[in-house]
């Protein structure tokens, strides 16, 4: 009987894959290694050590990564190769073994006027951060790649409901005074359609700040001023000047990034150091830009070019990420939330933004890239608001994402580790009981800290009827401070791993997820798919959905269809609403112009450059770095738009 | 369902510059079009200046636009200003943009002029049928009196007096005699004006086409003018119609260009029947050019080739089996064959089978590749050198069919060779790339299941054999 089963047992045991065979004989050991008190680990080869628990103040031992008690090997093998810790295939829990210390998740949205007023603001919002994490908002004007202009429809939309950004020295306000390459401070910018040449704004200024710290290390400002004096003879160079704010530089900015307003390190520095601090310069810059073209023309509607060149574009972006070791910054930020704010619900968000995600692999390779090279560079963004499926929205997107690079695309643990930010729903905020606001993102942020999201922003109350104020901004950001600081739960890492129900989620959600391809497949796939609208319709039936659901009562809104108070619980108009100011608007016009001015002998010549490199299918980034030393955005899209023509819109 | 108008409507409708929420206005006009008004849909990111344009060419009686991006104030105000400054202030100015509009700012937008500005409570209370009927009855007055205010200075910077252009194609439309509008706009008796017609099927890009004609036009000629005529077919049930070839013209606003959308109204044809009368007004006019492009009618309709000197046949590669284009009259007709959306797999092959059939039609069993005017082009790409190249051809055309010479070197195809090719995003044989991921994810599960269920196996397996190891001797044998 014992020798039957001995033999049935090593028939059987031949059938387990080496994988699944290591899985189960390192089990032990990986329990063992949870259990210890010290957890080590190495991150760009610097080894990193962190305890394993935390001290509640009743003195229990709280983990910060709790394991199954599993003793069934099938089941020990379904939770490695389905769930496993965080940091381990398919980094179902999340991608990293631990979190980093001294830095939380938190990266709020700011952009408002013109560059000085956004710059308070960033360093309001980081002030109490070790970490600076800055994410940009841009207004309509820079979002269309334009420059702002005295014409009546541009002039009103200057600075509105995001900053003002048109030249590189506007960029360099902006950011002034945070260390672009130090590595505890990253830049998120959202913006699609121009981002290649926002992207190029940022670049600029990270490396003149380098430029400048090597001036100041060697003595050397005599040498720069005498060049500022020889170029700013006859005109006035720019200044940093905050019109609601004229006496100083906010506080906590010291002025890096200024001092070569004007100027462009090259212009200053001898070729060769010039050359040197640039190329360390772009490998040290840790940031995001949105750059998602896809869903643009699924969603949102901010392309300015054809699709195809848009993404001729990215693709140049990374190639030049590629030979440059750009690595610490996010070529695209694969969005998914203008889909679910544009009416998506979680399954279809997910879907096609992973679709998009793939799309660009697909491109990538096309285009001859490697896997490896260009995987670690992309990111993910999504929404979270109060459906079931937020909770798992993380789970998923990691999981397929790792399965599928590592077995189709072959891709390495780096490339398989997919981030993401998120950002709570301002679609499920309401003009009704905007007190109430904060409760939903409360609980919507809560999902996503447990979900173990990269990062997140907490959207301010008052955003469903107003812009921001610095109240309700702090008050957004502080429940993002009391869920990792005060919440106990939070502090584990894995706090929602193991639920029946949070596992069952995770199953149907991918399910669903994987079908969607399917049906963009059959569509030719995703640019398939746009041709016929398809991304399009889908999300709009879905936003009727809601839309009845919530007009009908079906679906419960609380203090918008239900609980209403005795006053009826009206819609709130504000009075006034927070824009830009005249002078603010008429600054960014003047600054402009100066920078049209004192650029005129060159900027033809530039552009000149960037048409016929855009005519030959050159890598138009690598252009773009230098064009934009002279040209400001409007100029560089009016000469794109000669060669190419504009994106054209769909009905 | 609303009374009938006594007038006909046409309208504008758009989203503000920069901006681009676009599903409330195209809910609008969907609307707009069910209760009998010809739309001109322009689409999101529009400028005040190129909307205004649009309406005067358009003769339109009321522009519709949504704004939620800010700077509705400037806006709107400023649409006014370049109307009546453009002696068509009897067009009427319809908004809405939701919250972002507060009620104060709607009311003094009302007090300079703008007709109305839709809030969220008027949504309610009138629902948007309600909103659209008001918007409908506004509209409804007769404006063919307009002309008195028209100055000679030309409106907008256009080299043409555009107003009167487009009410003389007005009042063809109602077949009135416009002869006293046209004759300031003095005729000149050119025969230079080559007419270039545009056909194809529905979906195959026509617009796209035409406006990337229009682009290298106008960037080549730098004096030349040219003027487009568009026809659109109206729905029977509700005489409304959607004129909706201006949303994918990136080319049209500005001085040289002049551009009018028709519906085709009571008429069964794919060409109204004015288009003979608009042609003949933009030639009075001087244009230099004039492009007619008309409904995707499939295989039969030929009338085009009625109306114009060079005609132009746009397809895609999916038109089916070969024997298909065997019904198509215009592989007889057309004098060039453009086979859209070249990027698309199966593109080469539609090439092979669209030449063969050109050749057995003419009789051409010889003719090299290069001599026949069927070429494969891709009008979303930037820079596309096959639509350069198909440019040139058809420059080459209108030398031969007409004449006509704007540029001697241009006019010979092969000389115009820039621009990029094959810009492809996706290779066709990575398509299914999607499917391939959703199998590889789901092998992948199974994978699991399985070995899971293995290593269950062994696991009982195991606790038997360890169990059998602590019985007695004599039970192990039972």
């Amino acid at each position: 009987m014992q020798s039957i089963l001995q033999k049935q047992y090593e028939s059987l045991e031949n059938k387990l894959s080496p994988e699944a065979k290591q899985l189960l004989e390192g089990w032990k050991e990986l329990q063992k290694k949870y259990e210890s008190d010290f957890f080590e680990y190495t991150v760009r080869g610097k080894v990193i050590k962190q305890e394993m628990h935390t001290l509640s103040l009743s003195g229990t031992k709280i983990p910060k990564v709790a394991l199954p008690a599993y003793k069934e090997w099938g089941d020990i093998v379904r939770w490695q190769m389905q769930e496993n810790v965080p940091g381990s295939f398919p980094y179902t829990a999340g991608v990293f073994e631990l979190k980093r210390q001294g830095e939380d998740p938190t990266r709020m949205f700011a952009g408002e006027g013109g560059p000085e007023r956004t710059n308070k603001r960033f360093h309001y919002v980081s002030a109490d951060q070790p970490a600076k994490r800055l994410s940009t908002a841009f207004d309509s004007v820079t979002l269309y790649g334009q420059d702002p202009a005295y014409r009546p429809d541009i002039y009103g939309k200057i600075g509105n409901a995001g900053v003002s950004i048109a030249t590189v020295d506007d960029a360099k306000k902006l950011y002034s005074g945070f260390d672009l390459c130090d590595p505890a401070t990253s830049v998120s910018m959202t913006i699609n359609g121009p981002a290649p040449v926002m992207l190029a704004f940022f670049m600029n200024a990270a490396i003149d700040q380098q430029c400048e710290k090597w001036i100041e290390e060697n003595k050397l400002w005599h040498e720069a001023e005498k060049v500022r004096k020889k170029k700013y003879k006859h005109q006035p160079p720019p200044v940093y000047y905050n019109p609601s704010s004229p006496e100083r530089l906010p506080e906590g900015n010291k002025g890096l990034g200024l001092k070569l307003l004007g100027l462009s390190g090259d212009e200053v520095l001898p070729p060769d150091i010039y050359k040197k601090i640039k190329s360390e310069a772009l490998q040290q810059v840790r940031g995001t830009v949105q750059a998602d073209i896809l869903k643009e023309d699924q969603a949102q509607n901010t392309c300015i070019f054809s699709t195809e060149f848009a993404l001729k574009l990215m693709g140049d972006v990374q190639a030049f990420f590629i030979d440059n070791k750009v690595r610490n910054f996010y070529s695209v930020s694969i969005s998914g939330y203008h889909i679910a704010e544009a009416g998506a619900n979680p399954v279809t968000q997910l879907a096609f933004t992973l679709a998009n995600g793939f799309t660009y692999v697909e491109y990538y390779l096309s285009r001859g890239m490697h896997i490896d090279d260009f995987a670690p560079n992309l990111s993910f963004f999504f929404s979270n608001g109060m459906d079931p499926e937020y909770s798992v929205i993380g789970r998923v997107a990691r999981r397929i994402w790792a399965k599928a690079i590592k077995y189709m695309y072959q891709g390495s643990e780096r490339s398989q580790k997919l981030k993401y930010h998120i950002q709570t729903s301002g679609r499920s905020l309401h003009a009704q009981e905007i007190d109430f606001n904060d409760i939903r993102t409360t609980l919507q942020a809560l999902y996503a800290i447990y979900d173990n999201c990269n990062s997140l922003h907490t959207n301010a109350y008052d955003e469903a009827i107003t812009t921001p104020t610095e109240e309700s901004v702090r008050r957004a950001m502080a429940i993002q401070l009391i869920i990792n600081r005060e919440l106990g739960s939070a502090k584990t890492e894995n706090f929602i791993q193991g639920s029946f129900a949070v596992e069952a989620l995770t199953d149907l959600v991918e399910k669903a997820v994987l079908t969607e391809f399917d049906r963009i497949s059959d569509r030719g796939g995703v640019l398939g798919a746009m041709e016929r609208m398809y991304q399009r319709n889908k999300i709009q039936e879905e936003s009727l959905h809601y839309e009845s659901l919530k007009h009908s009562g079906q679906l419960p809104v609380v203090g918008v269809n239900t609980f209403l108070s005795k006053k009826g619980s009206p819609t709130l108009v504000p009075d006034e609403v927070i824009r830009s100011t005249t002078e603010e608007k008429e600054q960014q016009i003047e600054n402009v112009k100066a920078f049209w001015k004192r650029n005129e002998e060159k900027s033809a010549e530039k552009l000149d450059a960037l048409k016929k490199a855009a005519g030959n299918n050159e890598n138009l980034f690598e252009i773009l770095m230098d064009t934009v030393k002279y040209c400001s955005l409007g100029q560089i899209t009016h000469a794109l738009f000669e060669v190419g023509g504009q994106y054209r819109r769909n009905m | 369902m609303s009374n009938p108008t006594n007038n006909k409507i046409r309208i504008v409708t758009a989203a503000s510059l920069f901006d681009g929420h676009d599903a409330a206005i195209n809910i609008m006009r969907r609307i707009l079009q069910s209760k009998g008004a010809e739309v001109i849909h322009l689409g999101h990111d529009r400028s005040a200046q190129e909307i205004v344009e649009c309406a005067i060419e358009e003769d339109v009686q009321g522009i519709a636009i949504t704004s939620y991006q800010g700077g509705h104030m400037e806006f709107f105000k400023y649409i006014k200003d370049l109307l009546d400054e453009s002696g068509c202030g009897h067009i009427k100015i319809f908004g809405g943009g939701g919250g972002t509009i507060l009620p104060q700012e709607a009311e003094q937008l009302h007090q300079y002029g703008i007709t109305k500005i839709y809030s969220p409570d008027d949504g309610r209370k009138m629902g948007l049928e309600g909103m659209i009927e008001e918007v409908i009855r506004h509209c409804d007055f007769s404006h063919l009196s307009s002309p008195e205010n028209w100055t000679d200075a030309l409106p907008l910077g256009e080299k043409k007096d555009i107003r009167k252009i487009a009410r003389a194609i007005t009042l063809a439309e109602r077949e009135e005699s416009y002869s006293s509008l046209l004759r300031p706009v003095k005729s000149s008796g050119r025969t230079d004006i080559p007419v270039i017609g545009i056909t194809g099927t529905g979906g195959a890009g026509k617009s796209s086409v035409t406006d990337e004609i229009v682009r290298r036009y106008l960037g080549y000629f730098a004096n030349k003018t040219i003027a487009v005529i568009s026809v659109d077919p109206s729905k029977k049930k509700t005489g409304g119609a959607l004129l909706g070839d201006r949303i994918r013209m990136n080319s049209i606003p500005g001085p040289r260009v002049y551009m009018r959308s028709l519906a085709t109204r009571e008429d069964n044809t794919a060409i109204s029947k004015v288009a003979k009368d608009a042609i003949a007004i933009c030639k009075a006019a001087g244009y230099d050019c004039i492009i007619l492009e008309t409904a995707g009618v499939g295989q039969s309709d030929m009338s085009i080739v009625d109306y114009c000197d060079v005609s132009v046949y746009i397809m895609t590669p999916e038109y089916g089996a070969a024997s298909q284009l065997e019904k198509i009259n215009m592989l007889d007709y057309a004098d060039i064959i453009a086979i859209n959306k070249f990027d698309k797999a199966g593109a080469e092959d539609a090439l092979n089978d669209v030449r063969k059939q050109y050749r057995r039609n003419h009789l051409l069993f010889t003719a090299p590749n290069e001599e026949l005017p069927v070429t494969g082009i891709c009008a979303n790409t930037f820079n596309d050198k096959r639509v350069n190249h198909f440019f040139g051809l058809l420059l080459q055309k209108i030398k031969e069919k007409t004449g006509v010479v704007w540029d001697e070197a241009l006019a010979n195809s092969s000389h115009n060779e820039g621009g990029r090719q094959d810009a492809i995003v996706i290779p066709p044989r990575r398509v299914r790339y999607l499917s391939e991921i959703s199998d590889s994810v789901r092998a992948y599960n199974a994978r699991v299941d399985e070995q899971s269920h293995i290593a269950s196996q062994l696991y009982q397996l195991n606790g038997a054999i360890q169990l059998l190891k602590t019985l007695p001797e004599n039970e192990k044998h039972h």
